[in-house]
């Protein structure tokens, strides 16, 4: 994939040296920042939507805070601070399997176990991190929690790739098992779904596209990109067909305008921040016409 | 640890004229922790007949319906003797589907019965059977509205509807009578019986003794053990209900 990059990057450049694209096009990493929220944009809106519908927002909160702790884990590790994915793959997908598994094998609400296993990931993850601060600028850190975009690189496009195409074949596949699954386990097992299975395999999902996102909008905030754009397509959708096509839309705007208006203007702000400010936006708007289109506000 | 053992056998009876299954259960019980949810319960649903499951709250007929889906960890034997026609339709009491989620009738039945993604729309060979049921539901003015917006009975009118999407060999009902107005309940049944007289075998898990006595040709009462099992209008007495319902 790296040649495809190369690609783009001497297209955008030549594009903005003719004037046809903006000059901040000439750079490098501003072609792997849009190319990276290109990708990330339309998956975590179409998987958000999913989310929102098994009602899995504060599980994907959880495994995003996770990604904190398994970065400090890879740092521990000696794997390299830009780049712990190991460790950070690692750590979230038995953190998500354990969540998932106490969830499922007590009688504990949902939310109370998540939020048991928040506190123990945030508490670890707070404990690791004075160590590691010792070792590391403690700036990096920053780029963690808030995402770093324009350090964003081939080996990061790559792995970004590699999830798209595991999210499509498993997301398309699966769609209306998980739902299913969701709605009612005892009909969807009649209907020869294995809803414990998909339940894994929907967790497995969220949690590898959460870590595969953590570079470009932080783990403090990429849950916010899993929830936000979906939230906001669910106030003016009407069918399922339009949510996913909203929630895609809204996500990969989000995305792309919060990357290029940090750049343009030059604002120092961090990419996921920034990010997740315009969907924020998108979802006062998604309200407003809500309120304000009597034919949206009366399909609820 | 419980012997779970079930069996299908793909022949149907010699002579069979039903499409549907015979449903045979053989000394079932079911326990959930220390509790006895089912006690050695023993009955036989002949294929293409109505029969209604009965019984007070909390008697166990919603896990012994689960127990005959495969669901439940039992001992005992659930022997289903398939007819022409194979498939399960079942039809559960609610779904939990979020009020405000933008999923429409359409959705939901793409959603129970295709492979591809719901949101790429319904099956082309889906089309045509969803209108008619639709239709046949009193639905059909309804299907672009959202699962949240309907009321109860438009909801079971729904999962009815999911339920014969494929039109399945066996139905069973596990209280779709409870949220619905007289009219509601009234094209259930009139389908139900149109649907037995296709064929299907159905088990129904019913209330209203009155409408067990009019429509079923067999009638199993559970509470916790098998109480009886046979034909309604010698079953149905008073009395007998009575001592059947007792703790």
């Amino acid at each position: 994939m790296n040649a495809l990059h190369e690609m783009l990057r001497a297209w955008a450049a030549s594009g903005a040296d003719s004037g046809w694209l903006p000059s901040t096009f000439q750079y490098a990493f501003v072609v792997n920042a849009l190319l990276s929220g290109l990708v990330i944009g339309p998956l975590l809106g179409a998987v958000g939507t999913m989310v929102v519908a098994k009602r899995l927002a504060f599980f994907s909160q959880a495994i995003g805070h996770a990604a904190l702790t398994g970065v400090a884990v890879g740092i521990l590790a000696g794997e390299p601070y830009t780049q712990p994915f190991v460790s950070l793959f690692a750590f979230c997908i038995l953190f998500a399997l354990a969540m998932n598994f106490a969830r499922n094998h007590t009688r504990i609400s949902s939310d109370t176990i998540i939020g048991v296993f928040l506190a123990i990931s945030l508490a670890i993850g707070a404990s690791l991190l004075l160590f590691v601060t010792a070792r590391i600028n403690v700036h990096v850190l920053d780029t963690i929690m808030f995402g770093s975009i324009l350090t964003v690189n081939d080996t990061d496009l790559n792995i970004l790739w590699g999830m798209t195409l595991v999210t499509l074949i498993v997301g398309l596949v699966n769609f209306n098992r998980m739902l299913l699954s969701t709605f009612n386990p005892a009909l969807a097992r009649v209907r020869g779904i294995r809803v414990r299975w998909q339940d894994y395999l929907f967790i497995l999902l969220i949690t590898l596209l959460t870590v595969a996102s953590v570079k470009i909008v932080g783990a403090i905030l990429v849950e916010a990109l899993l929830l936000i754009p979906a939230a906001a397509a669910r106030n003016i959708a009407r069918d399922l067909r339009s949510f996913v096509a909203y929630s895609c839309i809204i996500a990969t705007i989000s995305c792309l305008v919060g990357i290029l208006v940090p750049l343009q203007f030059n604002l120092p702000v961090p990419s996921g921040g920034a990010i997740i400010m315009v969907a924020a936006v998108c979802f006062l708007v998604s309200l407003v016409l809500r309120a304000a289109v009597p034919a949206l506000r009366d399909a609820a | 640890m419980a012997v779970r053992t079930r069996e299908a056998e793909s022949a149907p009876k010699e002579g069979a004229a039903a499409l549907g299954p015979a449903l045979e259960l053989k000394h079932v019980s079911l326990d959930l922790g220390n509790t006895s949810i089912l006690h050695k319960v023993s009955f036989r649903v002949e294929p293409g007949t109505i029969h209604c499951l009965i019984g007070p709250n909390g008697a166990g007929k919603t896990s012994l319906l689960r127990t005959i889906l495969g669901q439940m960890p039992h001992e005992g034997v659930v022997k289903i003797r398939w007819g022409a026609r194979r498939g399960i339709g079942y039809v559960p009491q609610r779904i939990d589907v979020e009020d405000l989620l933008p999923l429409t009738l359409r959705d939901f039945i793409a959603l129970s019965c295709q492979r591809r993604p719901a949101f790429l729309g319904m099956a082309r060979r889906l089309r045509a059977e969803f209108d008619e049921c639709m239709q046949a539901l009193g639905l059909a003015g309804k299907v672009n509205r959202m699962v949240g917006q309907l009321s109860g009975g438009e909801r079971q009118r729904l999962l009815f509807a999911q339920a014969l999407i494929p039109m399945p060999g066996l139905l069973i009902l596990d209280e779709p009578l409870s949220s619905l107005d007289r009219q509601g309940a009234e094209l259930i049944q009139e389908r139900v019986r149109q649907l037995a007289d296709t064929g299907m075998t159905i088990l129904w898990v019913h209330h209203d003794l009155k409408l067990v006595r009019e429509m079923a040709d067999a009638v199993t009462c559970v509470n916790r053990t098998l109480r009886f099992s046979g034909d309604p209008a010698e079953l149905l007495s008073p009395e007998r209900v009575l001592e059947a319902y007792a703790p």
